[in-house]
């Protein structure tokens, strides 16, 4: 399996390489990739509906826990099977969508590498590693939802896209690594032998909500559902095979995939139940105001993840069941449906239904395959979408606790799903003719292909239930329950609730169907009133949300980075003394010993002088005065340096002090006089935190004075300066030699220094 | 003598080739040639340590503690070999960008000057020396920032300079007072004196002041003002420097400083760390999003990267600590190179301002790999370097408990991301502005231009593959900051002055 | 006498903060001369100074604890003259700034942010 993986790997740099006039060639090079791919799979259905699982693993960074470990167990295969066979039509298809295109390379590049990274999700067998597709995933979806790239609308939903699931996708990481840590381990076989200390941990409900957050962001459930539709701004291709069939599945992998580690608990039902229930209801309420074909299926995609979520959290086998079934169901008339819209789009250059009509007449191939479709969504006999539904029923009518609820918004959800199904036909494909076009299906044979196959297929399996029941639902069912369960699917169950329900929706449906379809006006009142009814939408909310966080991150930034110098040093200031201050206050406990031991006393005088030519130069308004009252200080500073035999500094101070002051004098001619420019009060509080600042240092010289460790590493350096160094000045020998490397530094600065002068003075005016 | 000096001494010599070298190819030959020879030196020890675990150097053969120690493990090695390999793809991107400049044969001057102050940063074991390293750093940078002295330049070179001149007082100060309270400056030797101290949080006001001064350096929140006020100001290959290296300096001070021998009232140092780190990410993210010039976004961006590097130092076990010095690695090489990547927008375009640039994703696709490489590596999408750095820091924080911090650092995330799609749609996707287009008439790229790059590219995305063998290094690293010990017995060699 | 030098720090410290908060940028410049000269004095008193005996040794031991610290002192002889390199090319800064800009006032440095 490590080696499918990097076939896609390969196969999708391989399009970079392949020569210009064999470019056609491109989409049907990777569908019989896929093809390949998929009888591989196919071939192990024996295997692995014989309850085996094929693990493969490599360590990639085992000290984190991060193995690359697949597991083809028969959950996997299911999902397999889906992604590398829509994939083949999908990429027939993109061969008729995309001609007309230009840059298709990196289409193909990104749509393939997506398959790959979609497989390597569901093959994972180790949650981080999971973590590394489903991130992979969502960039290549912001990728090539902006393949339009220069439409405004292609990149805000990009953008969308990416950061709801990108933020969903970290969430997740942090519930993995939260869950991870309570039995220290993120492969998905340890989780569940420790299932039910997950269970029983203190960190089960919040990590259960994190994963959940996940989840709901890349599987568009309410209230992170809004990106969906936007994403539809992808070539129809993408639509088809990312955001109905494969990449929204993910978060439902997810589900099946911890239902033995985090189900069978009463917040796993209430919150899937919930968060699916509302979305299933949503997404079928808003498909039916629509005018816009992709975004009707966008809607009823929505729904249908909808349902899904709440058939996982029913949690019992028959919803699993149902969860698995329902599962093929849509992908197969979804990913069709989609085929189809974008093939009418191509054809007639627009998504308004309100525009079309009529077209069962100029392509009844292609009606013929949606009218399959559509049955099999609106969930009739005898597509395989009847048997999803039934199942569904009888999944809900089993649940007693929370049964009514679910059964009353479950029927409306399908009565809206049946009247939208009818709509789609009778809008698009009959009645009043639209807009009229040539087809040829010879030419166009790629267009239709995908979507024939998969409405065939929805067909076949309707009527032959039991291949697919026991090939691929039994063992992802086995594989989910961690239970032996014998699928036998069928498509008569004999008069009941189940059969009551049935007849209830279909009758909805259709009177819904009816009203609406007859009185356009009723729909567009509808329309309206879902506009001002629903005034919070959720897609203005992030916008609004973005933007004010973007306008309030300005303030705070103009806030914090105002341009005014002073005040930055006034708040390093104010942070150092509240620091030293806050330090003096908590290590109290030295005591001044050594404080008057120094002598000569009158040094103090001289320390009167200094301070008094210090407060002379700040205060003093004349620059020449405050210049040589400054060298006053330096120079006062080198006599006690040379008091406390120190004579070398002494000597480089005064030195320093004097060059200093002699650059100040020449380069004093160029300035302007002192201005007057501080106010009063900031001169006031300027000195406060001068004085602040200034006498936390007094403390600490006086501090440090008096603690030593004893320790000084100078007593060698004065006992060794002759004996080893050879030298009678201790203080130029620890210059330059038992500290040369400082001095080395030094000289180098001071080069540094002369050149930057050097070069900042030379030559030209700026 | 023994190898560990070189990284010091051959910018050295370096330096004094240049200072006679009068034609510009032949000190871009040598400034290429000199940084390659330093890239092998910096692997070559660092390979060198598998046997020995730490290597030291007593310089001019005083024993340690009593002359300066270079020591060498393996948080210093990695800072050393990244900073290398940084340091050799700005002296190629350099010959392409520093050309217009008159004094490029004094811009490599001080890009050596400045590779000498952070190798012997790196590389120093003594607290006063790591001062004079820094004073290196400074003097070099601050010639370089104001190197082209356009107006803007001067004036960030003021703040540059003034901020930064205040942190250095800072230091010397907090050297005085910890010399005068233990009568050494050996790191090692102070490790050993703190830790067996009776009275340690004696201690704590050096620890205020250098933690000041390495957090002006770092800039962290609130001491970062220098950085975004000039570090758009300078040639791109400078502001590149700055922005891989400099601010990493002042976080590898603050984690070697409060690793090895600031260990007392970690209560209180590691929970401000935490708040520090909080701030500086979100602080530092939010102003990213706000601007439009790639190199302010950027800017801002450095900041808010710094808080995750804090973040590992405030978690304070062996895997936060790991995750920082990933994190620094990563953040070394992928900054870099976005940086870069946003010279080459310059080149090709003419502006570094957003709203003024686009359609680059059609008329340079290698730009946009170049770019989604390192943008990518930021925004920590897997399997690239900085989903690794993210991920270790985020593990380590949720299972240590600290789970505000950890939210912290997955929203910051987000707004990493947002800055990088913002960047990616504006100068990429868009079209290009109709007005704009005509005056500047689009360049086409050289291969040299964008070698670095490549290099830097592959770097983040092998740092991302061969992550178990990067966080092997991390962790050994981690534990030898951790557990001193051997660190102390390798400088000391058990002499108890 | 210890603890007038150490307030003496203060003061120098006091100065030097008040100065660099100024606008003019030569006010800027003195101040960070005075706290430079603080810091330097700083470094020299805080290992505790001796009114002693320079340190200048022979061949015959000698008792280290009477001599003055000569540590200290090397340290903040480097930093003097490190100090007295960047403070050369501060000024040279500050004089191409006014040449550039013909303003002292550190409020006028305002582009650059934002």
């Amino acid at each position: 399996m490590q080696i499918v993986l990097l076939i896609y790997l390969i196969a999708s740099f391989l399009i970079f390489v392949i020569p210009e006039r064999i470019k056609k060639a491109v989409p049907f090079f990777l569908a019989s990739v896929q093809l390949g791919v998929f009888i591989y799979f196919f071939s192990k259905i024996g295997l692995v509906s014989g309850g085996a699982t094929i693990i493969e693993k490599i360590a990639w960074v085992p000290q984190l826990g991060l193995e690359f470990e697949l597991v083809l167990s028969g959950l996997s295969l299911a999902f397999v099977l889906l992604i590398t066979g829509i994939g083949v039509l999908v990429f027939l298809y993109s061969y008729a969508y995309m001609k007309s295109y230009s840059r298709t390379d990196i289409f193909y590049f990104y749509l393939f590498l997506f398959s790959g990274a979609m497989l390597g999700l569901v093959l994972s067998g180790n949650l981080i590693l999971f973590f590394v597709f489903w991130e992979l995933t969502s960039f290549l979806s912001f990728l090539l939802i902006s393949f339009f790239h220069e439409k405004e609308a292609s990149r805000k939903a990009a953008f969308q896209s990416l950061f709801i699931t990108g933020l969903g996708g970290l969430i997740l990481l942090a519930g993995i690594i939260l869950i991870g840590s309570v039995v220290d381990s993120y492969s998905v076989s340890v989780w569940v032998e420790n299932a039910v200390m997950i269970k029983s941990h203190k960190f089960y409900l919040p990590g259960l909500v994190l994963i959940f957050i996940g989840v709901f962001t890349k599987s568009a459930q309410f209230p992170f559902h809004f990106w969906l539709p936007g994403a539809m701004q992808a070539p129809t291709p993408v639509s088809s095979y990312l955001h109905s069939a494969t990449m929204v599945k993910a978060g439902i992998f997810l589900l099946a995939l911890l239902n033995p580690v985090l189900g069978g608990r009463p917040e796993w039902t209430y919150i899937l139940t919930l968060v699916g229930v509302i979305t299933m209801f949503l997404g079928a309420y808003f498909a039916i105001t629509q005018t816009d074909i992709k975004a009707i299926l966008a809607y009823t995609t929505i729904s249908a993840l909808g349902i899904l979520v709440m058939l996982l959290g029913i949690d019992t086998v028959l919803s699993t069941k149902a969860a698995m079934l329902f599962l093929y169901v849509h992908a197969f008339y979804k990913a069709a449906m989609f085929m189809i819209a974008g093939f009418i789009y191509k054809k007639t250059g627009t998504l308004e239904w309100s525009k079309m009509g009529g077209l069962a007449g100029i392509v009844p191939i292609t009606f013929t395959i949606a009218l399959l479709a559509l049955l099999s969504m609106a969930g009739l006999p005898p597509m395989l979408g009847f048997l999803g539904k039934e199942l569904i029923y009888e999944a809900k009518v089993q649940l007693p606790d929370v049964a009514s609820f679910i059964l009353v918004f479950g029927v409306a959800g399908n009565a809206l799903m049946i009247a939208v199904s009818m709509f789609f036909l009778f809008k698009v494909f009959l009645g009043k003719k639209g807009k009229s076009f040539e087809v040829s299906y010879k030419k166009d044979w790629a267009y239709v292909f995908g979507s024939g196959v998969l409405a065939l297929l929805s067909l076949f399996f309707g009527l032959f239930p039991s291949f697919l029941g026991k090939n691929i639902i039994e063992p992802a069912l086995n594989s989910i329950r961690k239970i032996d369960y014998s699928v036998k699917l069928k498509i008569w169950h004999g008069f009941n609730d189940v059969f009551f329900l049935s007849v209830v929706t279909v009758l909805l449906g259709f009177s819904l169907f009816l009203l609406i379809y007859r009185k356009n006006r009723l729909l567009e009142k509808w329309r309206n009133f879902n506009l001002n009814f629903f005034t919070i939408r959720l897609v203005d909310v992030f916008d609004n949300t973005m933007n004010s966080f973007l306008k309030l991150a300005k303030r705070k930034t103009e806030i914090v980075q105002h341009g005014y110098h002073r005040y930055y040093i006034l708040t390093i200031f104010v942070v150092a003394s509240v620091l030293l201050w806050y330090q003096v206050y908590v290590t109290q406990g030295w005591s001044l010993l050594n404080v008057f031991t120094l002598k000569p006393f009158y040094i103090s005088g001289l320390v009167v002088v200094i301070v008094f030519s210090t407060f002379f130069s700040v205060i003093s308004s004349s620059r020449i005065a405050t210049i040589i009252t400054m060298g006053v200080t330096g120079y006062g500073i080198a006599l006690i340096f040379l008091y406390y035999s120190a004579v070398d500094l002494a000597i480089t101070q005064i030195i320093v002090e004097t060059l200093i002051l002699v650059m100040f004098v020449l380069v004093l001619q160029q300035f302007p006089l002192f201005a007057k420019l501080s106010s009063k009060a900031s001169k006031l509080r300027d000195v406060l935190i001068a004085i602040t600042f200034g006498s936390a240092m007094t403390v600490l010289a006086l501090k440090s004075i008096n603690i030593d460790f004893n320790n000084r590493i100078s007593n060698y350096l004065i006992e060794n300066s002759y004996v080893k160094a050879y030298g009678e000045n201790v203080v130029n020998v620890i210059l330059v030699d038992f500290r040369a490397l400082d001095t080395m530094g030094e000289v180098t600065v001071l080069i540094v220094a002369a050149l930057g002068v050097f070069v900042l003075l030379k030559s030209k005016k700026v | 003598m023994n190898v560990i000096a070189l990284p010091i001494f051959v910018p050295l010599l370096l330096i004094l080739i240049l200072l006679v070298v009068k034609q510009t190819r032949w000190a871009q030959w040598i400034s290429i040639l000199g940084s390659t020879v330093l890239l092998f030196i910096s692997i070559i020890l660092f390979s060198g340590l598998k046997d020995t675990g730490i290597q030291t150097l007593n310089m001019g053969n005083w024993n340690a503690p009593f002359g300066i120690s270079l020591v060498l493990d393996y948080f210093s090695a990695l800072m050393l070999v990244v900073s290398s390999l940084i340091m050799f793809a700005l002296s190629v991107y350099s010959v392409y960008f520093m050309g217009e400049e008159q004094k490029v044969n004094k811009f490599y001057l001080f890009f050596f000057s400045l590779t000498m102050g952070i190798n012997g940063a790196f590389l120093t074991g003594d607290a006063f020396n790591l001062y004079v390293w820094f004073e290196v750093i400074l003097i070099s940078s601050f010639v370089l920032i104001t190197l082209g002295k356009s107006k803007e330049q001067l004036e960030g070179g003021v703040k540059y300079l003034a901020l930064n001149l205040i942190g250095s007082l800072f230091f010397l100060a907090g050297l005085g007072l910890l010399y005068g309270k233990t009568g050494t400056l050996n790191m090692a030797h102070l490790a050993e004196i703190l830790r067996e101290s009776e009275q340690p949080v004696y201690i704590n006001s050096s620890a205020a002041l250098f933690f000041m001064a390495f957090g002006i350096k770092a800039a962290v929140f609130p001491l970062f003002f220098w950085l975004p006020a000039s570090y758009h100001t300078p040639n791109i290959t400078v502001t590149s420097i700055f922005a891989g290296l400099l601010t990493k300096v002042g976080v590898y001070a603050i984690i070697r400083f409060f690793t090895l021998f600031f260990v007392q009232d970690q209560a209180f140092w590691l929970n401000l760390f935490l708040v520090i780190a909080g701030l500086t990410m979100v602080v530092g993210g939010m102003a990213a999003s706000t601007h439009y010039d790639t190199r302010r976004i950027l800017s801002y961006h450095i900041i808010s990267q710094i808080g995750y590097m804090i973040m590992g130092l405030g978690i304070y076990t062996p895997l936060a600590i790991a995750g920082a010095i990933f994190f620094t690695l990563h953040n070394m090489i992928a900054k870099t190179n976005v940086f870069l990547v946003s010279g080459l927008i310059n080149r090709v375009k003419g502006t570094f301002y957003l709203k003024d640039v686009g359609g680059l994703y059609k008329q340079n696709p290698l730009l946009a790999i170049l770019f989604i490489i390192p943008a990518f590596a930021l925004a920590g999408v897997p399997p690239i370097s900085g989903f690794f750095a993210k991920f270790i820091l985020i593990k380590a924080g949720i299972e240590d408990g600290h789970f505000f911090i950890s939210a912290v650092a997955i929203g910051t995330a987000m707004l990493t991301l947002y800055s990088m799609i913002k960047i990616w749609n504006e100068a990429f996707l868009k079209k290009a502005p109709e007005d704009k287009e005509s005056k500047y008439e689009s360049k086409g790229l050289v291969f040299g231009e964008v070698f670095p790059s490549i290099v830097l590219g592959a770097a983040s995305i092998l740092m991302g593959l061969f992550a178990a063998t990067i966080f092997a290094f991390t962790m050994e690293a981690a534990s030898q900051l951790l557990e001193p010990g051997l660190y102390i017995e390798s400088v000391l060699k058990g002499i108890n002055p | 006498m210890e603890i007038v030098l150490a307030i003496l720090v203060g003061v120098l410290y006091t100065a030097g903060v008040y100065m660099v908060l100024r606008r003019s940028i030569l006010k800027f410049i003195i101040g960070l001369i005075f706290m430079s000269n603080a810091t330097n004095l700083l470094v020299f008193i805080s290992s505790g100074v001796v009114a002693g005996e320079p340190a200048f040794v022979g061949s015959e031991p000698v008792d280290a604890n009477a001599l003055s610290d000569p540590l200290p002192q090397a340290l903040v002889l480097t930093a003097i003259v490190i100090g007295f390199g960047i403070v050369v090319f501060t000024l040279a800064l500050k004089y191409k700034f006014y040449e550039a800009t013909g303003t002292d006032d550190l409020d006028q440095l305002k582009k650059t942010d934002n």
